[in-house]
């Protein structure tokens, strides 16, 4: 199969699985507390439910309440063209560095915070605070990280590093890999608003951060944030697949694909499990935990320079 | 595999370096002491070690099953108090944290070019020695600064299974019975607490 053709099929395949992720997510929730689980394509369902109704935009949003949620989309697509490969021999952007894709990742939640401030309630405006504060402090890890497991693949890349470390993976510096790992999956959970962070599940009020931001938006607005929200996960999933579980791209496609989308489910099942095991944290305890995943990706960085290992 | 388990090692001492509940600390603890066992059954298994196979076993069931457990059960007879913040607030706990693994990084640089082959591994013993003595000096109550001691000691025997490719087996088996009368000597020094107050 041609490069490009396996490279389009692997987007379009993330975009697929993206909804099915976070019902996966959700039904295996509901199955360990004991309830009646959810259908697993409850994400494609809401889906088409939100396209067919009406779209109601408040009387105080200005324009940036009907453009933003295709901003906030946007970026994130962009971001899906640039991961690592799934498939060796898969057509794939070598050059494009952590700085870009947290860059564009910042720029999608930019608009999903101007999105909660225009619609002038007090909510979006809460939601809006909560998510800049989490934001600000994901970010300087998620370079770090990054940057760090780019050190090991020996190239600044995030696609070109996914590929030399399927090729060959560094047994000799497992240890800063192991903490980059840990730091990285941290950041996956709290970018993503997922329970120790954030509930993706409640409305109450003083739990809320995502969901204060988008009480407002209706119809095919929220159709396009709730997608956003889900391809924000395939990418934080793939990522984790694709740099610290680097095997599997060098068998034939349709295996390797399949291996993909396991690792993908694997990382799903991973946060679903933490979510049932822990409480939510108190908004100002937050800090403290992005300070762990910042002192992990610290010291994955000073292991590797300091004791090459 | 033997850098995995070590970044294992590291990444359980630090964790529990922010634990703020009993139990999870002695998970912690737990999951510590089961990869230094699983690292000397490793480098035992590389050497053809038999006495370091039975100490790696040995550590297994005392470290990451027994002691666990009878510190939970004591931790349950003496009503302990379980909720254990740290007295270092954990924004100043995130500096402090990566200075010393820097600083004992840099320090054990000379020791281990004197080390042959795996010299990391006494940069990683150190830097956990001073991160458990952390452990030690940031709690207020008794149960962490016992699980901290403990921490100290599977620091050392990390430093000894690593750097000197084992004690004599004498030697570990003496440590072994010491940290069991270790506990029981907790067990009566919580006992004296508990009448006194």
């Amino acid at each position: 199969m041609s490069a490009l053709l396996l490279y389009f099929l692997t987007i379009v395949l993330m975009l697929l699985v993206a909804p099915l992720l976070l019902s996966f997510i959700k039904g295996i929730k509901m199955w360990l507390l004991y309830k009646r689980p959810v259908s697993i394509l409850q994400g494609y369902r809401n889906f088409a439910k939100l396209l067919r109704k009406e779209s109601i935009v408040s009387r105080e949003a200005s324009a940036i309440t009907r453009v933003a949620p295709f901003l906030v989309l946007s970026p994130l697509l962009v971001v899906l063209f640039y991961l690592p490969p799934a498939v060796k021999g898969a057509y794939y952007v070598s050059f494009v560095d952590a700085f870009t894709i947290t860059g564009l990742l910042a720029l999608s939640t930019f608009f999903l915070m101007l999105l909660g401030l225009d619609s002038a309630s007090s909510f979006g405006g809460m939601g809006s605070s909560r998510e800049a504060f989490i934001s600000a402090l994901v970010e300087p890890a998620m370079v770090l990280t990054i940057f760090s497991v780019s050190m090991m693949a020996g190239d600044l890349g995030v696609g070109q590093a996914g590929v030399n470390l399927a090729e060959h993976f560094p047994a000799e510096h497992m240890a800063s890999f192991l903490f980059a790992a840990i730091s990285f999956f941290i950041l996956l959970i709290a970018e993503n608003g997922r329970i120790p962070v954030d509930n993706p599940e409640t409305h109450l009020e003083l739990t809320m951060v995502h969901e204060a931001m988008i009480l407002d938006i209706t119809g095919v607005y929220l159709a396009l944030i709730e997608s956003a929200a889900s391809i924000k996960f395939v990418i934080f999933a793939s990522l984790f697949a694709g740099l610290f579980l680097p095997f599997g791209p060098e068998l034939a496609w349709p295996l390797a694909l399949l291996v993909f989308l396991g690792k993908l489910f694997a990382v799903a099942l991973a946060v679903a499990l933490i979510e049932v095991h822990t409480a939510k944290l108190r908004l100002f305890k937050v800090p403290n935990l992005l300070g762990i995943a910042i002192v992990f990706a610290f010291l994955s960085l000073i292991t590797f320079y300091v004791l090459g290992a | 595999m033997v850098d995995f388990l070590i970044g294992v090692f590291l990444a359980t001492l630090i964790t529990a370096l922010f634990t703020t509940r009993l139990y999870r600390l002695l998970f912690w603890y737990a999951l510590n002491s089961l990869t230094l066992g699983l690292l000397a059954l490793t480098i035992g298994t590389r050497l053809h070690d038999r006495a370091m196979l039975l100490s790696g076993a040995l550590t297994i069931l005392l470290k990451a099953g027994a002691i666990p457990y009878i510190l939970k059960v004591l931790s349950r007879k003496f009503a302990l108090v379980r909720q254990i913040p740290p007295g270092i607030k954990t924004q100043y706990a995130i500096m402090l944290v990566p200075a010393i693994l820097v600083f004992t990084f840099y320090l054990a640089e000379p020791i281990s070019h004197m080390v042959q082959g795996n010299a990391n591994y006494v940069a990683v013993s150190i830097s956990s020695l001073f991160l458990s003595l952390l452990l030690m000096i940031e709690h207020r109550n008794v149960a962490p600064k016992i699980v901290g001691f403990l921490c100290m000691e599977n620091a050392l025997f990390l430093l000894g299974t690593t750097a000197t490719e084992g004690m004599p087996m004498l030697v570990e088996l003496g440590i072994f019975f010491d940290l069991l009368m270790a506990i029981v000597v907790i067990n009566l020094l919580l006992y004296r607490e508990e009448a006194q107050s």
